[in-house]
């Protein structure tokens, strides 16, 4: 259309003023609209009533007309004033524009304007002949024009190529290619209106050209160039290849030619964000997907195209030959970049809004495309390559759980779901894939990154669908604790994320003490949060510049990835509870008392000082009143305060298998209650009955029996079991308040001496070592000493 | 009034005092003390041949942060003038505190004693302990810096070197001086006839057998006392190896020095200019030992109120015994 409309134009329009550029005798369905609001010039005066439109577009081109001969006359000043001048009668104008239309002599004068700016600017001589002032309008004109300019792109844009059309029309048919190339490489300091790369877009090739490969890869090359360079507008160029790809398409150059095109349309689209922070629009995003799968159709469909990153421009084949096609690019290195560009969409859509979850579709469409592509690989990559892109199937498959495959391991409503879950389930288990995937890198990869990865993530599927014993051995055996801090960040985050899960899954399975120590590395620093990769924390700027921050959220996890925190922080709250309290109870006197966890103390520090007690609210609420209640061997008001209408939604609910976590729990409260009941009131009793336990605790006899054995032989409790009558007979050894302290005393006073000693030393220099020699060991033996003596009483 | 009538005397450096001070302290103390806060007071009296007698004594109003301004000197001057205006005995002869469980060695009871000391010759201070005095005999002890304590106080040279000279160690900061209560005679009819008169046996807690949380608790400040000490020995340490080992450095640079100029001067080139060695080595901060002395000084007196106060309990106890076998 704007072609037609161009060749219809004058040559020598440009040259006018605006006001009659545009001739009437013009045809074409756009023009008659143009010609008559353009041409009021000559009507008005016999007209009356002049329309608002007349009146705003005849104010426009009387200010257009003035800044042209101050252009004329180089009076930037003059041309500054005016220029804004123009910008404010626009911006009145402004209804009537968006009604009909930016007009086109104001584009027309836009571009003219920056051009001549342009021009003048980069004539250095004549700058500095140029008096003060107007070399200061100058430059604020220059930078003016450019930022308003930006809103116009398409609109100018679309001028210049007409200008040039027109432009080139005149000179017959040269060979296209070389001019464009030279004034490609000149483009920033050549006279203004000549084509900068981008702006050629319909016409691609001179009419008459015999297309065809060599054609077009020249072409290519072309476009190619202006690439990476600052006018280069990114937009423009991805359309310029999208339209070269077509007319190779409609030629019918074959596949190595689209391959080839593709590959560029691609890059460039990734090359369109300029910097890595920001994220592709949508748009573009869907463009890209679609590409990347068109892509893979012709790919996969075609065998007989060798890409690979390691050919040559030159030794490419590109022509339909009985060869086979060989294309320079890598698939691989795209899809990878694919999949970083949807982690940082991910990364930047808010994670509560609809956005987010519409961006989540697409999720699925990723991990199809890296199905394919995996497909692809197998059969023609090599094994590095096979190995990366595995590692991408395990990146989308490890942090899901796969419900079907727990289903159906439960064996049970299989037949109650729809037709379309029934298909679904019957593809493979998450844990085979993973399996299989995850065991061909241990094989075959020879990058430790990958390896790491893959192990990790094996180990957090595992976690994940509860199969603890295999997920702690493959940790084990990876000795990945040792070496983890050589790796970098976001390994380091994978790693963390994992021992999280390995944590969370131990304690599924009850197994307390492992869940505390997977997690208390995490959860003792106080940020787990930033540990995670889910969230930075407010710190001040001294500790952490833009940049660095910058860096930090580009490793950002993307919401769905998360691990949820609350839940995190119960379990390992509720597992040091299950062990902190017991331990407590029975060291309830020992001044050498650790704490296992600082981090539950600091909780129940919290508790203690509330002024006033209510009822708990929030999720450390409650487990600091369950464990007052713990403390008490009050199990019942425990179990009450962990597992309730409020717990449940917070926390249990999110676990796959909630009820069998709780009844777990409720065991564990019980007999840990037990415990703790034994060690605190052991005192006042002679001796107990283990039915009245078993009663008091709702556990069978043989687990009291067995809880107390244990506690007996662990000399944690100065008791012996009465078979006959089933009782606990209590041996009253424990020492007293006084006893324990005067211990103590004395194990401080032994410490006093040995420092006292070494002052000694170093003033007797070698008589020292008498001293030392037999009174060492005496000192260093305290530990057993303290409950020896009196155990053995 | 009955309680102008009693004097405290003070046989040579020992001194009495009268029921109506105690009874003040006590009030004191029972009124706004609690726990292990410590109340402190103005006492006054007069210095009568070589006796020093308190006749009376004034507390310092408890005052908190909020009120920081609150002038103390301006308030005791104030109240110096008011007791003058009603004739009682208004010259200031020290001042007492209140304890909790025998801990009143410390830095700021030594700064205070010393400037008492410094200004006012005479002056004592009297240390109280309810807790004990709870326990049915009253705890009231007068204490005075040592002349040696004095003199290192004034030159305020606390290294060890100044202790070793001066000979102070932890028995001999402070002196205990003799109290003798003596009240007037009429009060002590007073007394004995409220005696006949009171029917509850008022001292039964003389004869309280428990004896643990007591105990427990001196242990217990015993045993922080004890850390404090460590911490101090093990700083001493450090610092006396930091010490031996600059010493050896310096010793090192010396011999290299002259070394190097026998070597100059045997080639006949002028000696290395001698450089202040003691701007190269500085030497390390000694630990003050103050701290230290007056740690061992509580250590010590905690010491003896577990010993006094065990023996105490053992005599009970054995009472305690016979008259169980008595009774059986």
């Amino acid at each position: 259309m704007s072609r037609f409309f161009a060749t219809g134009s004058d040559s020598e329009s440009e040259e006018s003023s605006s006001a009659d550029e545009i001739t009437p005798k013009a045809t074409g369905t756009t023009l008659t609209k143009q010609a008559l609001l353009l041409s009021d010039e000559e009507e008005d005066t016999k007209r009356l009533v002049r329309s608002a439109k007349d009146k705003r577009f005849e104010e426009l081109t009387n200010l257009i007309k003035t800044i042209r001969n101050a252009m004329k006359i180089r009076d930037m000043s003059k041309c500054l004033e005016e220029f804004e001048q123009l910008c404010r009668a626009f911006l009145k104008s402004k209804t009537i524009v968006d009604k009909e239309g930016v007009p086109q002599f104001y584009i027309r004068l836009l571009a003219d304007l920056e051009d001549y700016l342009n021009q003048l600017w980069e004539d250095k001589e004549g700058k500095k002949k140029m008096n003060k002032n107007n070399a200061k309008a100058l430059s604020t004109l220059r930078q003016k024009i450019r930022k308003y300019n930006r809103d116009f792109e398409s609109e100018i844009a679309n001028y210049k190529e007409v200008d040039e059309e027109s432009d080139s029309d005149d000179d017959d048919d040269e060979d296209w290619g070389s001019e464009t190339v030279d004034s490609g490489s000149e483009s920033e300091d050549n006279e203004g209106n000549s084509a900068s790369l981008a702006l050629e877009k319909p016409k691609m090739f001179a009419k008459g050209t015999e297309i065809n490969t060599a054609v077009v890869v020249k072409k290519l090359h072309e476009i190619l160039q202006a690439r990476g360079k600052k006018g280069t507008d990114r937009a423009a160029q991805i359309d310029l290849l999208h339209a070269l790809a077509a007319i190779s398409n409609e030629n019918n150059l074959g596949e190595g030619v689209s391959v080839k095109i593709k590959f560029n349309i691609i890059a460039s689209l990734y090359d369109y964000n300029p910097n890595l922070a920001a994220f592709m629009k949508p748009e573009m995003w869907k463009k890209c997907l679609e590409c990347i799968n068109e892509l893979l159709d012709i790919l996969i469909d075609n065998s007989n195209i060798f890409i690979g990153e390691n050919i040559a421009e030159d030794s490419e084949n590109l022509a339909i030959s009985d060869q086979p096609f060989r294309v320079r690019g890598c698939v691989l290195t795209l899809i990878e970049r694919m999949d970083e560009e949807f982690v940082k969409i991910m990364q930047n859509t808010d994670p509560h809004s609809q956005e987010y979850v519409d961006n989540l579709k697409d999720e699925g469409r990723v991990c199809a495309i890296v199905d394919r592509l995996l497909q692809y690989l197998e059969a023609k990559g090599t094994t590095e390559e096979v190995c990366r892109v595995f590692l991408r199937r395990i990146m989308h498959t490890y942090y899901k759980f796969d419900y079907k495959a727990h289903r159906r391991s439960l064996g049970l409503q299989g037949e109650s779901k729809s037709e379309q879950d029934q298909e679904e389930s019957e593809g493979e288990d998450s844990a085979v894939i993973m399996d299989r995937l995850c065991k061909f890198i241990y094989a075959k990869d020879r990058t430790d990154r990958i390896r790491t990865c893959a192990i990790l993530c094996h180990i957090y599927h595992h976690a994940l669908h509860s199969r603890w014993y295999q997920a702690r051995d493959l940790m084990l055996m990876s000795h990945l604790q040792d070496n983890i801090q050589h790796a970098d960040p976001p390994v380091q985050i994978l790693y963390n994320r994992t021992m999280v899960q390995l944590g969370i899954c131990a304690f599924r399975q009850g197994m307390i003490k492992d869940a505390h120590n997977a997690l208390l590395d995490i959860q003792s620093s106080g940020r787990a949060k930033e540990l995670l990769g889910q969230g930075l924390l407010m710190r001040n700027m001294q500790e952490r510049n833009a940049e660095q921050e910058k860096i930090e959220k580009r490793r950002q996890v993307p919401f769905h990835m998360h691990i949820n925190l609350e839940l995190l922080e119960c379990v390992y709250l509720v597992s040091a509870m299950l062990l902190e309290i017991p331990y407590m109870a029975a060291h309830e006197f020992d001044a050498r008392r650790r704490m296992i966890s600082k981090q539950f103390h600091h909780q129940l520090r919290v508790g203690e000082r509330q002024p006033l007690l209510g009822p708990p609210e929030s999720m450390r609420e409650h487990v600091v009143a369950a464990s007052k209640a713990m403390k008490m061997g009050d199990w019942r008001t425990c179990h009450s305060f962990i597992i309730n209408e409020k717990m449940n939604c917070k926390v249990w609910d999110l676990f796959p298998e909630a009820q069998r976590v709780r009844e777990m729990l409720v065991r564990k409260i019980q007999e840990e209650s037990l415990r703790t009941y034994l060690f605190t009131y052991s005192s006042v009793y002679d001796s107990i009955s283990m039915e009245t336990l078993a009663d008091m605790f709702q556990l069978e006899l043989p687990t009291v029996h067995s809880i107390i054995s244990k506690m007996i032989i662990n000399e944690e409790l100065m008791a012996s079991l009465d078979q006959p009558t089933q009782t606990v007979v209590m041996h009253r050894t424990e020492p007293t308040c006084l006893q324990n302290m005067a211990l103590q005393l004395a194990e401080k006073l032994g410490g006093l001496m040995e420092n006292n000693e070494r002052v000694f030393d170093l003033k007797q220099g070698v008589y020292g070592g008498y001293f030392n020699r037999d009174q060492k060991g005496g000192y260093q033996q305290k530990q057993g000493y303290q409950r020896g003596t009196f155990s053995r009483i | 009034m009955l309680a102008q009538h009693s004097t405290v005397s003070l046989v040579r450096p020992c001194f009495l005092s009268g029921s109506q001070v105690v009874l003040k302290i006590i009030k004191h103390y029972q009124e706004e003390g609690q726990g292990s806060e410590v109340v402190q007071g103005v006492l006054l009296g007069l210095v009568v041949e070589d006796r020093l007698e308190i006749t009376n004594c004034f507390p310092f109003p408890q005052h908190t942060e909020e009120d920081a301004d609150f002038d103390e000197v301006q308030y005791q001057m104030e109240m110096m003038r008011s007791l003058r205006h009603v004739n009682i005995d208004h010259l200031h002869v020290g001042w007492y505190q209140s304890t909790f469980y025998g801990s009143f060695v410390s830095r700021a009871l030594l700064d205070s004693q010393f400037s008492y000391q410094h200004a006012i010759e005479e002056s004592v201070v009297l240390i109280y302990d309810p807790i004990k005095t709870a326990q049915g005999s009253l705890s009231l002890k007068a204490y005075r810096l040592t002349p040696k304590l004095m003199e290192i106080c004034k030159e305020k040279d606390f290294s060890a070197e100044g202790l070793k000279k001066a000979a102070v160690g932890y028995e001999n900061m402070f002196e205990e001086v003799p109290i003798v209560i003596k009240n007037s005679h009429l009060i002590s009819v007073l007394l004995w006839e409220l005696e006949e008169k009171s029917t509850v046996p008022s001292k039964h807690e003389l004869l309280s057998l428990s004896s643990s949380s007591h105990l427990e608790k001196s242990l217990q400040m015993l045993m922080d006392r004890v850390d404090d000490m460590s911490q101090d020995i093990v700083k001493f340490n450090t610092f006396s190896r930091n010490t031996s080992k600059q010493q050896q450095q310096k010793h090192q640079y010396i011999q290299r020095r002259q070394q190097e100029n026998t070597q100059r001067q045997s080639r006949g080139e002028p000696p290395l200019p001698e450089e202040d060695i003691s701007k190269m080595f500085k030497p390390p901060q000694p630990p003050p030992r103050m701290d230290t002395l007056l740690i061992a000084g509580q250590i010590n007196t905690y010491c003896q109120t577990v010993k006094e106060f065990t023996s105490q309990n053992l005599g009970k106890l054995f009472m305690a015994e016979a008259l169980q076998g008595h009774n059986s």
